[in-house]
């Protein structure tokens, strides 16, 4: 199933409909069927998503008072000229989003949404299920259809198929949509009870009647909080590790929402942080032993530095991170300490402070979360150097040089490791423990660059120009992996052979850690990438030659 | 990128992009906007605006800024004249950017 295609549909209207039915299989009919079964004539109804008006002309028909809205404005434009004028219906169609539901309060027997939910990040999902709640009539009912991660062995094949769509994704520049993983978990918080359920594929789609209920006296709905997950423990390290490993390519999650660092009360303060997860069993480990509020943004799984400088950590994910904790009702201390490095994202000036939206007043604490109990310690004294500079030191060059072996691994160098070795065994030059021989040196010589920028960095600070660092390394990286070379094999023409190769990929290697280390500027990064694929491609085809050659001689 | 275009309401971005070229900096402070809160320097990773004089801030040396937007957008009288870079410097975001492959504002390694 490819509903993460979906949103590529959405680009053109005129097609949708047929496109849809063929990706779900028709299952999007049989979801409509089932939610017309469901509804009795002479009700309101409102359909949030309603894309093309497939379903709420259907529903329309049946008798019922249906408003329909959708983000999409070429959606909503394609729907309205579809109205034929013959049908004496009531329908309204409208440009709405989840975060501003058209109706009155207590208004609707009926909220109607089809696979929509999969668009919405799980903080999103929260505050529709919220909204919604309020629009309902007491006892009305909530009918959606979307993408579960289905449960037990069929999970497997699920997360086997998304990831080979989310490669070709990538390369078509779409937004993935986020099956629904926790959503079993919010209705009930909120208020909703789970009246009836319907399941296709082995579970990866399921429509839901969800009915409202309403606890005495209480006239709003009520709010998840996340389970937090383990900080101490082999589990987390385990997690801290895959992260390290894995940090330049995969985005690894927690459940955005509000969380508990010890036993915080009306008083404690609150820390913002984002949802990687790394970052946040950093910020919870560093927190060890204060009783703090610590709201997660839905950031998409991206550490504070990277998300503010893309559009993943902004004002807008920390309003509806707000929205969707009710962190106003938890804590009164009206302050909200974020981390320094988000300033990039955050803007204070646009905020709404202490509006109703809103009633909190921002502060950008330190850069790093280790610093974060003395800064609390010591408000509201200014922060000190250290807590507001971001320096490059040695720890932080270890653990960005582990993730940038892994990811060069991953990215470049393991297939060809592997293939070449199986094209060794076949070829007659000398024994397999030769071959293995060969192969180690070329590991060897790919994590050694690593090494010599991990200790020797700082360096290279006479510039900030990257191709003449990456000069400057290739040239190191020779020199060493040089003599190096000479303790293990006693060749000079060995040597002298390889020396090409050594420069080569002591220049590739500076030059794609750039990314690494925060004082890289984007914009010379993109004006040195031309240079630096003409001498790429130079010093690499020059090194592979001799290279070559110095392994049959 | 709204937001950034809300900051600086009075001119587009093409027309500080060139003011900025003319000048051939990559960040200025505006010396008559300037209220001396000394909220960038808080907040600039590498503490790059510093106190003149005459109380004012002054960026010391603007080779060395990343263009990560943090002064800008957090300034609160919009003093500060710069254009935000997405992205945060990654060899492969630049690779993908000069392939066309990537549309989209924030890194793509």
């Amino acid at each position: 199933m490819a509903i993460t295609y979906m949103l590529k549909l959405e680009q053109q209207p005129e097609s949708y409909d047929s496109k849809f039915k063929t990706l779900t299989q028709g299952i999007n009919i049989e979801v409509h069927n089932w939610i017309l079964d469901k509804i009795a004539p002479d009700q309101s109804i409102l359909e949030v998503g309603c894309g093309t008006g497939s379903l709420a002309s259907k529903m329309a028909l049946k008798g019922s008072k249906v408003i329909a809205i959708d983000k999409n404005y070429q959606m909503i434009s394609y729907a309205i000229k579809n109205i034929s004028d013959k049908d004496n219906i009531d329908l309204l169609y409208q440009i709405g989003t989840i975060k501003n539901l058209p109706v009155p309060k207590e208004s609707q027997d009926y909220i109607v949404s089809t696979f929509m939910l999969s668009e919405l990040g799980s903080l999103e999902q929260q505050i529709f299920l919220r909204n919604s709640w309020k629009a309902l009539k007491p006892g009305g009912r909530l009918l959606i259809a979307a993408e579960f991660i289905p449960s037990g062995f069929w999970k497997i094949p699920f997360k086997a198929k998304r990831w080979f769509y989310k490669k070709k994704l990538r390369k078509f520049n779409i937004e993935k949509t986020n099956p629904l993983e926790h959503f079993y978990n919010y209705f009930n918080h909120i208020g909703f009870q789970i009246t009836d359920k319907i399941e296709w594929s082995h579970g990866s789609i399921k429509a839901l009647e969800l009915q409202k209920i309403q606890k005495k006296e209480s006239s709003q709905p009520g709010y998840y909080k996340p389970k937090k997950p383990k900080i101490k423990g082999i589990s987390s390290q385990l997690k801290i590790w895959r992260c390290l490993l894995t940090g330049q390519v995969d985005n690894v999650s927690i459940e955005p929402g509000l969380y508990k660092s010890g036993n915080p009360d009306k008083n404690s303060p609150t820390i913002a942080t984002a949802n990687y997860v790394y970052t946040f069993i950093k910020v919870m480990r560093d927190l060890d032993g204060v009783d703090a509020w610590v709201l997660c943004v839905d950031s998409n799984g991206i550490n504070v530095w990277c998300a503010a400088r893309g559009n993943d950590f902004g004002n807008n994910q920390l309003l509806e991170a707000v929205e969707a904790t009710g962190l106003q009702h938890f804590s009164e201390s009206k302050r909200i300490i974020l981390p320094q490095l988000s300033a990039g994202g955050v803007s204070k000036p646009n905020l709404p402070e202490m509006s109703e939206d809103f009633p909190f007043k921002i502060t950008f604490g330190p850069v790093w979360s280790k610093h974060l109990k003395e800064y609390l310690r010591t408000l509201p004294k200014e922060k000190s150097q250290k807590m507001k500079r971001a320096k490059f030191t040695l720890r932080h060059r270890v653990r960005a040089g582990i993730t940038h072996i892994t990811f060069l691994m991953r990215k470049i160098f393991l297939l060809p490791l592997i293939a070449l070795f199986i094209i060794f065994l076949g070829l007659d030059i000398g024994n397999l423990i030769n071959k293995i021989w060969i192969i180690s040196d070329l590991l060897l010589w790919i994590l050694f660059p690593n090494l010599i920028l991990i200790f020797f960095y700082p360096l290279s600070k006479f510039t900030r120009n990257f191709v003449i660092k990456s000069i400057f390394f290739g040239i190191i990286n020779a020199i060493l992996l040089g003599v190096i070379t000479w303790f293990l094999r006693r060749s000079i023409i060995y040597i002298s052979l390889n020396i090409a190769f050594f420069i080569w990929i002591g220049f590739f290697t500076t030059m794609s850690f750039s990314g690494n280390t925060m004082t890289t500027n984007p914009r010379e990064i993109r004006n040195e990438y031309p240079l630096f694929k003409k001498l790429n491609y130079i010093l690499f085809s020059i090194g592979l030659m001799l290279t070559i050659l110095s392994v049959f001689i | 990128m709204t937001e950034l275009k809300e900051n600086n309401s009075c001119c587009d971005s093409s027309s500080i992009g060139n003011f900025l070229k003319a000048l051939n900096l990559r960040i200025v402070i505006n010396p008559s906007k300037c209220i001396a809160c000394g909220l960038c320097e808080e907040i600039c990773p590498f503490g790059l605006p510093q106190k003149e004089n005459d109380g004012k801030y002054n960026i010391s040396n603007p080779q060395e800024c990343v263009e990560c937007s943090a002064c800008q957008r957090n300034c609160p009288t919009q003093a500060i004249i710069m254009q935000e870079q997405q992205g945060c410097g990654c060899l492969w975001d630049a690779r993908k950017k000069s392939k066309g492959e990537c549309l989209d504002d924030s890194c793509c390694c």
